[in-house]
């Protein structure tokens, strides 16, 4: 223990009352700024400031699913976000299965890319990336001009775009989360005794099989977690829907959130409360699962 | 084929989807910024149908630029501020007094961890009414139980304002990986210090602190890269203003790329982001000597 067990119980009881009042302060801290997300998405007169409610309500809730776009906005973003992290599972997946298992000369070239990859700032690659980005949309765009025509290739593009289309988002959010949910992958079958593999392949089982059979349940654990921190992630993510969607049919809970505040004259803060707390909730959910994955996943550099 | 072979080719065929993802969308992109940041791309204007090469005129623009050096200042002030200072210290404080046996523990842990799960808008969002102008904000009426004068916060303090803000964010990871690195001492080593005597500040000092050293460490690296990353709360509270006060480099960045529309400009600020970053990354795998 850090805290000494001091002989004396006045003093004891003095450490463990500092310990309280500082507890309590940084606590207090942390959880302040959510009461007026709460208060104010239930409050029919909501403002700027934490106020006690006067009158409660979920108008404000209903406005979001009803006469706004919110479940367009909330559906978006669970699809976008969703596909993603699924595409994260599955290529991770995969992916830490090989890296645990192979015994190439690129193994460790490999893992050392992937751990510099992940220190790379998204915001430093966001130029380049809209640039390549681009030029794949323009390219595609003249293909699927040539073969459909103009209205149909543009409802085409609205779904497998790289630029303000679903399948770029989706693509670059899980690239992004991949390094981190590789790395959790190859961390975790390294872990995984490869006798049950070894034993369905003298029961003469294909690679597909021993996948499906023996591997994907003996991986749960391990996909959970990855999955979990991909999705955290990319539903907390901002800047990329920001620079790669433009359409309002397309537009995620983040940019929902983020423009309807800037609507500056006639900002509604019960309404902006109310989104804010339907964004927040699924991360929190999210986060509440993945508590238990926390400290392997951070310490998980060190220890390999 | 042998049977050995055959196993080798499925293992790289398995991995070649994650390898194209990240060839395609991180790498080639990392790459490709070191070639726009020696152009005159835009995404408007002439430049945009003809970008011509301009060599290393990015790079010297940016060095005779007040704006780039104020957005250095302001990211490295942010790191210092919010990472190194504000995270650790209250991450560490939280860390060592959730190890006693209390009874909140529970709760304090739970409330310490929630601002980790926030999205960026949306902690941009909550701190706008925390922060907000005149005598009814939050921050105003806490701090005028102490006679502190309300005042517009992110207009009067902004920098220091981010920095409380992403403080907020932080605690829990400064929390989560020092609690790791304070289990792993023993019990042992305390009770023999205390045997002799030591009291609870030279037990900490020259103790703890030192045998939490390479925790301490891969916080720092792991939060630093983290923090240069930031872009999100911070854009939607204050978009790099007042006056370039909040402008961190990602800002910077995302302000000449996509608002000016240079896009070799903006290249030439992400390269130095990258290289910087990088250089992180590296002494990360040295220093702590990864095992892969």
């Amino acid at each position: 223990m850090a805290a000494p067990h001091a002989q004396n119980p006045s003093k004891r009881r003095g450490a463990e009352l500092g310990a309280y009042a500082t507890l309590s302060i940084i606590s207090i801290f942390c959880a302040i700024p959510f009461f007026w997300v709460l208060l104010a998405s239930i409050d029919g007169n909501a403002s700027l400031f934490l106020q006690w409610p006067r009158e409660l309500t979920i108008d404000n809730y209903v406005r979001i699913f009803v006469k706004e776009d919110g479940t367009r906005w909330l559906l978006n973003s669970l699809f976008v976000v969703g596909t993603a992290t699924l595409i994260v599972m599955v290529l991770a997946g995969l992916g830490g299965y090989a890296l645990s298992r192979t015994r190439a000369w690129w193994k460790r070239p490999f893992l050392y890319t992937i751990l510099l990859i992940r220190v790379l700032p998204t915001t430093a690659l966001i130029v380049p990336l809209y640039k390549v980005l681009l030029t794949a949309n323009n390219g595609l765009g003249t293909v699927l001009r040539e073969i459909f025509g103009n209205g149909p290739a543009r409802q085409i593009l609205r779904y497998v775009g790289f630029i303000d289309g679903y399948l770029g988002l989706i693509l670059v959010l899980a690239t992004m989360q991949l390094p981190l949910a590789l790395w959790i992958m190859k961390t975790f079958f390294d872990t995984v005794p490869r006798d049950y593999e070894e034993a369905a392949l003298m029961d003469g089982a294909t690679l597909m099989q021993r996948i499906r059979r023996v591997l994907i349940p003996l991986a749960l654990p391990g996909l959970g977690a990855a999955g979990l921190f991909a999705f955290i992630s990319a539903w907390g993510d901002f800047l990329l829907p920001l620079i790669l969607l433009s359409s309002p049919e397309l537009q995620t809970l983040p940019l929902g959130l983020f423009r309807a505040f800037l609507r500056v004259n006639t900002i509604d803060y019960g309404f902006l409360a109310a989104l804010a707390f339907v964004y927040l909730l699924p991360a929190v959910i999210a986060f509440g699962f993945a508590r238990r994955f926390l400290v392997q996943t951070f310490s998980g550099g060190v220890k390999g | 084929m042998t049977y050995e072979k055959r196993v080798s080719w499925q293992l790289r065929l398995i991995l070649l989807p994650s390898v194209l993802l990240l060839f395609a969308f991180v790498i080639y992109p990392a790459i490709y910024s070191v070639y726009l940041s020696l152009t005159n791309e835009a995404l408007t204007g002439a430049a945009a149908l003809n970008p011509r090469f301009v060599g290393a005129r990015n790079y010297i623009r940016l060095f005779n630029d007040p704006k780039f050096w104020n957005s250095l200042l302001v990211t490295f002030l942010f790191v210092i501020g919010s990472a190194v200072i504000g995270q650790f210290v209250l991450g560490l404080f939280s860390a060592i007094l959730l190890r006693r046996p209390l009874r909140l523990k529970p709760l304090f842990n739970s409330m310490i961890l929630l601002p980790n799960a926030v999205p960026e808008v949306v902690a941009g969002f909550m701190w706008i009414s925390m922060l907000a102008g005149g005598e009814r904000a939050t921050l105003s009426r806490i701090v005028a139980f102490f006679g502190v004068e309300p005042t517009d916060w992110l207009q009067t303090f902004p920098l220091t304002m981010i920095i409380i803000v992403n403080t907020w964010r932080g605690i829990a990871t400064a929390m989560i990986l020092l609690t790791a690195g304070l289990s792993a001492v023993s019990h042992e080593v305390y009770e023999a210090a205390r045997m002799d005597g030591a009291t609870p500040r030279q037990i900490f000092t020259r103790i703890t602190l030192p045998l939490i050293a390479p925790t301490i460490l891969l916080y720092m690296l792991v939060s630093t890269v983290s923090t240069i990353a930031i872009f999100g709360f911070v854009y939607a509270l204050t978009r790099g203003g007042p006056g370039g006060a909040t402008e961190l480099i990602s800002i910077y960045i995302y302000n000449q790329s996509f608002t000016a529309f240079q896009l070799g400009y903006g290249s030439a600020v992400a390269v130095v982001a990258l290289v910087f970053s990088l250089a992180i990354g590296v002494i990360y795998v040295r220093v702590l000597k990864v095992e892969v």
